[in-house]
């Protein structure tokens, strides 16, 4: 995480907000992840949580090219279709924009900035023929959807048979003699130009609460009183010790600033009972991918894309014309005084 | 624009045969002589943003 605190050491007398983020990872899967973010302000938070849905690239179908199409769906709405389909974008980082490639014209075969998918399904059975994500033929296995990726992967594991619920992606159905014939371009791309190529299914981070029970006050409550104050509360955040007949914080995080605890206590004739503050440097972040990157992959591309971000204002200082557009912003992240 | 526009194939609404029409023709079957026809799709590639 460092570097993302920005520059300190310009500006020489001036003063340095420089701060030292830390980062501890409480659960992670591929698809999932839980990490408290530390040190740091809501600004950093966000900025981060923004970065993660709409500027981390991947990889999703941008052009379609229909040969043949006599299925019951019109071709611009399957064209839609394939581009919400995800695709495993581990690669992405790497890769270029179409825009900005050079290597090639913008349509199909590029090792930089293009994969090409071909599909070619025609129903000629009595029975209804489902085209799926898996019919989506790649020469290039890296660049799979991700639920044929991750069917691969089961398959192996269960020795060869494919569950039910992963057939794939349905992308239309096809009676007797219908035929749907296409070449379908996949590129790089952001969040922020379609959702298509957001990489982030959720992704949140609350403020850590940090409650204070007063205890001298609480004692002066029934065992009744103490039960109907922690039954207030919609979410389970305290509980009875049953040795004790304390009141204790069973679960700090589940509280979500509702802030019935409080009005219960008042309620009660107890103002004060309880204390709680939202600490403004401390975050819990909860990631969700697609799947199209591991949600590990996802935070550290975000990182990755902020300090690039940040490079180029801390680069643009000696133009001018960066200088009136940045100026404000360069100087605080120098932490020159002002 | 082309100095000679091509005949464009419709099939015809009710007995399903195919008719070849060219710019000017009465919009009749040939066959049965039902005046709505239906325009084929194309055999040219179609491109489209997925978007």
């Amino acid at each position: 995480m460092e570097g993302a605190g920005g520059g300190g050491s310009g500006g020489g007398s001036g003063v340095s907000y420089q701060r030292f983020p830390r980062v501890r990872i409480r659960e992670m899967k591929d698809e999932y992840m839980k990490f408290e973010l530390r040190d740091t302000d809501a600004s950093m938070a966000n900025a981060l949580r923004r970065v993660m849905l709409s500027e981390v690239p991947t990889i999703a179908i941008d052009l379609v090219e229909i040969e043949v199409n006599s299925s019951v769906l019109n071709d611009e709405f399957i064209a839609h279709r394939l581009g919400l389909i995800p695709l495993c974008s581990e690669r992405a980082m790497e890769m270029r924009f179409s825009r900005d490639c050079d290597a090639c014209d913008g349509d199909g075969e590029c090792p930089y900035c293009s994969i090409e998918f071909q599909l070619n399904v025609r129903c000629d059975s009595d029975q209804t023929l489902d085209v799926t994500s898996a019919d989506l033929h790649c020469h290039d296995h890296r660049f799979l959807p991700v639920d044929v990726a991750q069917r691969a992967l089961a398959a192996e594991a269960a020795g060869g048979y494919d569950a039910p619920e992963q057939r794939g992606i349905i992308i239309v159905k096809l009676r007797r003699g219908q035929e749907l014939r296409l070449r379908a371009i996949a590129r790089k791309g952001i969040g922020k130009d379609h959702a298509k190529w957001s990489p982030g299914a959720t992704v949140t981070f609350m403020y850590e609460p940090e409650i204070h029970i007063n205890e001298e006050l609480m004692e002066t409550l029934t065992h009744n009183e103490k039960l109907s104050w922690i039954e207030s509360s919609p979410t389970k955040v305290f509980d009875l010790d049953p040795k004790t007949d304390q009141v204790i914080v069973a679960d700090p995080e589940a509280y979500t600033y509702d802030e019935e605890v409080i009005k219960k206590a008042e309620a009660i004739g107890k103002p004060g009972l309880v204390e709680i503050y939202a600490r403004e440097d401390s975050f819990i972040f909860t990631v969700e991918s697609t799947g199209a990157i591991p949600a590990y992959q996802m935070v550290m591309n975000a990182i990755e894309v902020l300090k690039q971000k940040l490079d180029a204002v801390r680069l643009s200082d000696d133009i001018q014309d960066n200088d009136d557009q940045f100026g404000d912003l360069t100087r605080n992240i120098q932490g020159a005084a002002l | 624009m082309d100095p000679q526009p091509e005949p464009v194939s419709y099939i015809c609404g009710d007995c399903g045969g195919e008719n070849t029409l060219k710019p000017g023709d009465v919009i009749q079957c040939r066959e049965c002589g039902y005046r709505i026809l239906y325009k084929k799709r194309t055999r040219r590639i179609v491109q489209y943003e997925a978007r």
